[in-house]
């Protein structure tokens, strides 16, 4: 009984890491090629040049990197205190043209950025938020906030009244029943909507390009004119400084929710 | 003196499209609990018993009435001001904190220190019989021992008032009663006041100091378990009750005639003349004995024996008398030689019989 599904898992792994796996591979040796001219399979010669230009300081590229890391934090941050009252708000109560409200908060999902993005240059060039962090920022929360939100409503689905009532009749306040009762349920959500609203955010290039109007350079932005441009082995040296701080930012989240969850064990454990 | 009192307090839901029956609504309620009193609600499900039981809790806003604690007027308070505690039918223990943290969760919103509150809520646990299971999770006991969890946390703070919403009906039976005597003991030891919501007659009887039964949004009669037993209020009382031997028929020059003419009772002059019930009591029905001389304040009657069936040390006997089939308790002894067809005289003391205007 066991071999069977350990070989079935083994070739379901191999199938997991040659879709996911394979793809880096070319661009990996593309990055520290010199030269690649087609047809050939291989590069003719190596070089780590792409990769001291994107590591250098004299490109830019930390600065970037922190931008993009600030606007999708702060992205982040504000989803959160917008998604978790609007998923409160539609889970818990009925009220006339809720199905309007829903519709609305998740259209961004369907509707292209393109439509509502020259909408938004529009009104921010009056208010003079292009080229500014916070004008991005704002145009950021449209494309993240409908995944914040549905993971939240998830997890508030599942999170009967009956426990805020018998945290209440134990004399907990507005403020003790979120902390104490209401959070910890909606943590997992929490976290699933913030690496979403995360890796959304840093993969945005048109709202960025659109509203940074090349004052505001995220990683996409920065990536984008080597692709076009002609310089593939720094550009490939990009995407994967881009993959690895997609991943780390996912990872280090991921760590940080676990060790809550052992300090806590741990705390009450010791009492 | 703190007792709790509820002034006409009522409710009435608003009626939805989708629902052609009429709204449910609570009847004005005034009652009044004593300090220290195991005060029961029993009644069917969606009987608004357990709406009463919120809005005295201040989950659910009230549109008339007032709620009083001694001198303190709560209507207004917000429930987690109101200083009472409330044990729900689920445990309801909040998973991610330790049952010790559990039960000491009252006194730390209360702002009392660490060690204080954890001191408290270890005795607590002692005395619902689970000293040593403080750094346990939740999820780590069993249903009883949730259920114990909830009850400790409940009183930890010393509540004004325990609120109790069928807190051991998802619960199996034998693991009810032992925790009917852990409550039982607790409640008198805390000398705690209690509001308890039930379906459960046994568990009710068992453990009130007086009754409240409802039906259909209606608090229909408030006393001691016996005299809710013995004198129910009405007919809806005695077949909630689950009062057998409910016989229908007429008062006439006060006398009680059954349907079928096979009973005929004195009555006293404050039942009035019409359509009424008389109740007979399994109990108090017993056998003929040989060679007695009949007398007027006993009811005599001849019946056949349908069925006899042992029920906990005591025999349960339906017996056919007129159109009646009337179930009787005998101890093993009587129905020692009691058979099915078998034709039985049997009497009772009139005093017994209760009677009821329909």
């Amino acid at each position: 009984m066991k071999s069977p599904r350990r070989l079935l898992n083994s070739i379901l792994f191999l199938l997991l890491f040659f879709v996911i796996g394979l793809p880096f591979v070319p661009l990996i040796l593309s990055s520290v090629s010199f030269g690649w001219p087609w047809p050939n399979v291989l590069p003719d010669s190596f070089s780590f040049r792409a990769w001291e230009y994107v590591l250098a300081d004299s490109s830019g590229t930390w600065s970037v990197v922190g931008t993009s890391l600030l606007v999708a934090f702060i992205v982040t941050a504000v989803n959160l205190l917008l998604a978790v009252p609007a998923a409160n708000a539609l889970v818990r109560n009925s009220f006339r043209g809720k199905w309007l409200m829903e519709a609305i908060i998740f259209a961004p999902i369907v509707i292209p950025p393109f439509v509502a993005v020259m909408g938004i240059h529009l009104t921010f060039l009056r208010l003079g938020l292009t080229e500014t962090i916070l004008g991005v920022v704002l145009a950021h929360i449209s494309p993240t906030l409908p995944y914040m939100v549905r993971a939240i409503m998830i997890s508030y689905n599942t999170l009967s009244v009956d426990w805020e009532n018998q945290a209440r009749m134990l004399g907990a306040g507005p403020i003790s029943r979120f902390v104490h009762v209401v959070l910890p349920h909606l943590l997992p959500g929490i976290a699933a909507g913030a690496s979403l609203s995360i890796l959304i955010s840093l993969s945005q290039y048109l709202i960025t390009f659109i509203i940074g109007s090349g004052q505001v350079v995220t990683l996409p932005i920065l990536l984008f004119p080597f692709i076009s441009g002609g310089d593939p082995a720094v550009a490939s040296a990009y995407s994967l400084l881009y993959a690895g701080i997609a991943v780390l930012t996912l990872v280090g989240m991921d760590l940080a929710l676990k060790k809550y969850y052992q300090n806590k064990k741990a705390a009450t454990g010791k009492g | 003196m703190s007792d709790l009192r509820i002034i006409n307090i009522e409710k009435q839901y608003p009626q939805t499209k989708q629902q052609k029956d009429p709204a449910f609504s609570l009847q004005p309620v005034a009652l009044t609990i004593k300090e220290g009193e195991f005060f029961s609600l029993l009644g069917p499900s969606g009987c608004g018993k357990t709406t009463l039981l919120k809005l005295v809790a201040g989950l659910m806003p009230a549109d008339k009435g007032e709620i009083w604690v001694g001198d303190d007027h709560l209507t207004a308070v917000a429930p987690e001001a109101r200083r009472f505690a409330m044990v729900f039918q689920q445990s309801l223990l909040f998973p991610h904190m330790t049952v010790e943290d559990n039960v000491a969760f009252g006194l730390k919103m209360q702002k009392i220190g660490k060690r204080e509150r954890l001191a408290d809520a270890q005795s607590m646990l002692e005395h619902v019989g689970l000293s040593g299971y403080g750094s346990r999770f939740p999820d780590e006991l069993s249903g009883g021992q949730q259920q114990r969890v909830a009850l400790a946390r409940a009183l930890v703070a010393k509540p004004r008032v325990l609120l109790m919403d069928e807190p051991f009906s998802a619960l199996d039976p034998s693991l009810r009663e032992e925790m009917r005597e852990l409550l039982r003991g607790v409640q008198k030891e805390f000398h705690v006041t209690v509001l308890f919501v039930t379906h459960d007659r046994e568990e009710a009887f068992y453990l009130s100091d007086r009754i409240g039964v409802m039906s259909e949004g209606k608090l229909l009669q408030i006393g001691k378990p016996k005299e809710i037993y013995e004198q129910p209020a009405n007919v809806k009382v005695a077949s909630f009750l689950g009062l057998k031997n409910i016989i229908e028929g007429r008062v006439i020059n006060n006398r009680f005639v059954s349907n079928d003419q096979s009973f005929e009772v004195p009555v006293q002059t404050s039942i009035k003349t019409g359509p009424s019930v008389m109740i007979i009591r399994p109990e108090t029905i017993r056998l003929v004995p040989d060679n007695i001389v009949k007398n007027l304040q006993c009811l005599y009657f001849r019946g056949v024996i349908q069925q006899k069936i042992f029920n906990h040390g005591f025999y349960s006997v339906k017996v056919q008398a007129g159109e009646y089939l009337l179930t009787c308790s005998f101890t093993s002894q009587e129905a020692e030689n009691m058979k099915v067809g078998q034709t039985i005289d049997l009497m009772m003391n009139n005093g017994d019989l209760r009677f009821l205007n329909e």
